[in-house]
């Protein structure tokens, strides 16, 4: 189940990529339901402090994660250029804080390179590869996994295989 | 294809599934020694409608079990015998094998062979008994006129008629009247025989649908059904028009004297009477004509008639034999008559179309009779016939359907429709619920002279969104019937089983509750009535020892009370033994005392293991279960009480809110956030004086609130948010009841009361603690609804973490549940 995901996620090709500090991420963008500007959410008590709390999103209760936060890239502020990229993962629909949405790219699975094992925030496990485009480095997250992991607290303990 | 079936074995197993609940209900309620013939004819009509559907389905184990019960059921309902209540006791049994068969096939554990061979060997041997007394003797040899249309392409085949006659004749003496043929595939014969009604049926299952089926009594049929009788004994039963259409008859030798001839003896009967209301209500010489006319031209003018329906098939014959199923076809035969008479001469084409007018409604002539327009010119185009005709039939209809099974009514007038389909509904007039309610908030800052109109506007949409949001939820609103129901079966078992008399009442059966509600109520109902049968309720001897009718009484009760249902269980046994209660307690550890109030003793009773009975049965006294029911009650958001008389009995009232999906809320601030308290639990909000708020060593806060100590909860603090108030005097104290006991729930403020729309944050997130769900306010932000149970046992924790130590009298040792309990014990 694993391993198709994570073939599906490399055959798509198209990524949609974003940008968290000075770090150029992709993700699936079949992955990505909607991208919208960021509103004040509800706060949840004793929850982890990247997430920021759940908005109403047309009537659906949207948990909001603050990647930034998540990845302690600094000083974060939030104004009406803040995007929240809403994804549906799992069949579940999450926000996610990020500091700007820049494209949507090509990648073909083969110009995709490993990325090198050394301990991050991130996870290697959750990094699908590292693409190049215009000299950039972006780093291919695979999304599903990554949300649906047991350090992002989105789901309940027993959802974790 | 599968997929296909697959779905009508769903519509099966759901009837099947009610008629089995309702011939239970009916054998429950059958008065032994006055049973009414309709409630047995119901029982009767259950019974036969799960034996067609599994038969049609191939559930042959069902079909066999059903027909003993049916042979059973159909001598009891023809007076043969007389109930009994053995007999009502092998129904039930028969019953719940039908039910395991039935869930069997849904996937179910398989019913045991023994039990299903028992209980058939039961209901044979019961039907097989002599019959009873007052009953009159069965007849052993019965004449019976038989009638039935067969399906063409058996009517067609001579070979199959002869099987069928052949099969006819071994059980019983034919005189057979008309042979079917395919010009006319009816089966008319009086046959002379032993065997019962349902052993003819069974000979004519390959050839003719039951329903089609007529059998009765030789004489009967005579009155039943005019055309077979000689005109002259029919006593009186047509409508005065009618009387008058047989006098002409008279006149008409070739025809009256002698039941009808060659041609079909039902056709020719039915087009008899035809004429005879018809020419009653209008009788002129041309009528005359054209009715000897008629009689002349009989079988050149009616057979083609007769050919068109043949060839329409057997729906068409429906119609002629009184089928239940004719209504349907009542406009096509109708228009089918027309077409035909365009095709022949006036005078036979006036014979057809009055034949079908009045066939229709031919069987049972007087509904129909006078309901054909008396003034009618005689001469009445075959069109206007036609026309008239469904009327005639839906009157007829509408006879036959108050006749069927109170079911079938009740299948005409609603729609299944699944429980997904109506939850989205639900759904979506929540969020049109939120979108007015953002709409309106807007609008508070418009102008209101400029924006006039659209404030009206908005005030309308209101109201309607209200009522729409209300008769949508109605739609998943049950009648507390649906529970109560099982409950005449569950008293009758226990009863029988701990040798008690009980007698149970039910009041307030139609009183509606949500389906998610009704599901989860029954079993912790089932429980306190267990509980009431063996704990409250004595045994005769000692009930009559005690000057009490030995025959005891629980009482289930329903009821609105505001927006909450009550649910009472009531006894009128021995009650609650307070001293025996508190002994047990003070065994436990409890911490009691001899000066508390009965309230708080009764409510020990709902401590996890507390049990009083002396010995473990197998009905109950273990101790476990009146706390499951207490939790499982306020898990949907209700409160059960007990109330108590030594030697009167005991009440138990549990109140639920009607749904789940909406809730009354207090909406609070702390912190500059936003939190719902399901109001159900406020008792009070307060501001209270700075000494009010105590420390118990030091430490611990408990506010005096009327000479009572409650803990203090500071909201702020258990959900660590920084911004909020510290000091209770400047705040809002809510008194709320959480888990038996009280406390007081410290917020920043109070900002109004709502009726929310629940959301679940499991959805998209996970279970938080402290909070059971969300909702959506007026201005489109998420509230968290608080889960107070659990906030008192996070607050009571946060007092232990941040002062060092629960203040005494909190007995923060006791187990959670208990917890609250303890709040009240520490005053």
């Amino acid at each position: 189940m694993e391993q198709t995901e994570q073939h599906a996620v490399a055959a798509s090709g198209e990524y949609l990529t974003f940008t968290l500090g000075r770090e150029e991420y992709g993700i699936d963008i079949l992955k990505v339901q909607e991208i919208r500007g960021y509103e004040a959410p509800t706060t949840i008590a004793n929850a982890p402090a990247f997430l920021k709390g759940v908005i109403n999103l047309r009537g659906v209760i949207v948990p909001i994660i603050d990647m930034r936060i998540k990845f302690n890239l600094g000083e974060v502020s939030y104004d009406q250029f803040t995007v929240v990229i809403i994804l549906n993962v799992a069949k579940r629909v999450v926000g996610m804080v990020v500091d700007g949405v820049s494209d949507v790219i090509q990648l073909g699975s083969e110009t995709l390179r490993p990325a090198p094992e050394f301990s991050s925030m991130l996870d290697t496990r959750y990094i699908v590869g590292l693409g190049t485009v215009d000299d950039r480095m972006i780093i291919v997250v695979d999304i599903e996994r990554l949300m649906t992991s047991q350090e992002m607290a989105l789901v309940e303990a027993t959802a974790e295989a | 294809m599968t997929l296909d079936m697959s779905q009508f074995y769903q519509v099966f197993f759901e009837e099947a599934g009610e008629h089995l609940q309702n011939m239970e209900s009916l054998l429950l309620a059958l008065d032994l020694d006055h049973p009414s013939l309709d409630d047995l004819n119901a029982i009767f009509r259950a019974a036969h409608s799960i034996k067609g559907g599994s038969g049609t389905f191939g559930f042959t184990d069902m079909t066999e079990v059903t027909h003993v019960l049916e042979t059973l059921l159909d001598r009891l309902r023809k007076g043969e015998l007389a109930p009994t209540g053995e007999m009502v006791d092998a129904f039930l049994s028969a019953g719940d094998v039908l039910r395991t068969q039935l869930e069997h096939h849904q996937g179910g554990p398989a019913a045991e062979p023994g039990v299903v061979a028992d209980i058939c060997e039961r209901l044979a041997a019961l039907a097989a008994g002599e019959p009873a007394a007052p009953a009159p003797p069965a007849p052993e040899v019965r004449r019976l006129r038989l009638e039935c249309a067969l399906a063409p392409e058996v009517a067609g085949n001579a070979q199959g008629v002869d099987n069928l006659l052949a099969a006819l004749a071994e059980i019983a003496a034919v005189e057979l009247e008309h042979r079917p043929e395919a010009a006319d595939p009816r089966l008319a014969a009086v046959l002379t025989t032993g065997k019962d009604d349902a052993g003819l049926r069974e000979a004519f299952e390959f050839y003719a649908s039951p329903d089609e089926i007529r059998l009765m009594p030789a004489e009967a049929a005579a009155i039943e059904d005019a055309g077979y009788g000689l005109f002259e004994e029919l006593p009186g039963t047509a409508a005065a028009e009618a009387e008058q259409g047989y006098g002409l008859f008279e006149e008409l030798p070739p025809r009256t004297p002698e039941p009808a001839p060659s041609e079909t003896a039902g056709f020719g009967s039915g087009s008899a009477l035809a004429e005879s209301s018809g020419l009653g209500s209008g009788m002129t010489p041309a009528a005359r004509a054209s009715a000897s006319t008629e009689t002349e031209g009989f079988s050149s003018g009616v057979t083609p008639a007769v050919q068109a329906l043949a060839s329409s098939g057997p729906s068409g014959f429906g119609f002629f034999d009184d089928a239940p199923g004719a209504p349907a076809q009542a406009p096509a035969a109708a228009i089918e008559g027309e077409g035909y008479s365009s095709g022949v001469t006036p005078a036979s084409a006036f014979a057809g179309t009055e034949g079908f007018g009045i066939f229709a409604g031919a069987p049972g002539s007087q509904g129909p009779a006078p309901a054909a327009p008396p003034a009618a010119p005689l001469a009445g185009t075959a069109g206007r016939r036609a026309s008239d005709t469904p009327g005639v039939e839906t009157v007829r209809a509408g006879r036959r359907e108050t006749d069927k099974t109170a079911t079938a009514a009740a299948a005409e007038s609603s729609i299944r429709v699944s429980v997904e389909k109506v939850d989205s509904l639900i759904n979506l007039v929540g969020e049109l619920v939120i979108t007015q309610a953002m709409l309106a908030q807007s609008a508070q800052d418009l102008d209101p002279v400029a924006a006039e109109k659209l404030l009206a506007g908005i005030e309308l949409l209101s109201r309607n969104t209200r009522d729409l949001q209300e008769s949508v939820m109605s739609i998943r609103m049950l009648p507390m019937s649906m529970v109560f129901n099982r409950f005449p079966r569950v008293v009758r078992d226990l009863a029988g089983k701990l040798g008690k008399q009980v007698e149970l009442k039910t009041v307030g059966e139609a009183t509606e509750l949500d389906k998610g509600l009704i599901e989860k109520i029954s079993d912790p109902l089932t429980h306190l009535v267990r509980n009431s049968l063996d704990h409250g309720i004595e045994t005769p001897e000692r009930r009559i020892a005690a000057g009490k009718d030995p025959k005891g009484a629980i009482t289930l009760k329903a009821s609105h009370q505001g927006g909450n249902i009550v649910i009472e269980v009531m006894d009128d046994g021995a009650g609650l033994n307070r001293d025996k209660i508190l002994a047990k307690a003070r065994e436990r550890g409890l911490p009691v005392s001899e000066a508390m109030s009965d309230f708080e003793v009764w409510q020990l009773i709902f401590a996890p293991g507390f049990s009083t009975a002396d010995e473990v049965t197998d009905v109950s006294g273990r101790g476990v279960g009146m706390d499951v029911v207490k939790k499982n009650i306020e898990g949907l958001g209700g409160k059960v009480e007990l109330a108590s008389a030594t030697g009167f009995g005991t009440r138990t009232i549990i109140s639920l809110p009607l749904t789940l999906a909406i809730l009354d809320g207090m909406s609070v601030g702390v912190g500059g956030e936003t939190y719902i308290v399901p109001l159900t639990l406020v008792v009070e909000s307060l501001q209270p004086r700075p000494e009010d708020i105590r420390t118990i060593a030091g430490e611990g806060r408990v506010v005096a609130i009327r000479g009572e100590y409650l803990p203090l909860i500071p909201l702020g603090e258990v959900f660590g948010l920084a911004s909020a108030v510290r000091e209770p005097s400047r705040g809002i104290l809510m008194v709320i009841e959480a888990e038996g006991g009280r406390a007081a729930l410290f917020v920043d403020e109070l900002l109004g009361q709502h009726q929310v729309v629940i959301k679940s944050l499991e959805t998209n997130y996970r279970r938080v603690p402290g909070v059971s769900g969300a909702t959506i306010m007026g201005d489109g932000r998420v509230a968290l609804i608080l889960d107070i149970g659990a906030v008192t046992r996070m607050g009571l924790q946060t007092n232990r973490k941040q002062y060092g130590q629960t203040p005494p009298g909190l007995a923060a040792a006791l187990p959670p549940g208990q917890r609250g309990t303890a709040c009240a014990f520490g005053t």
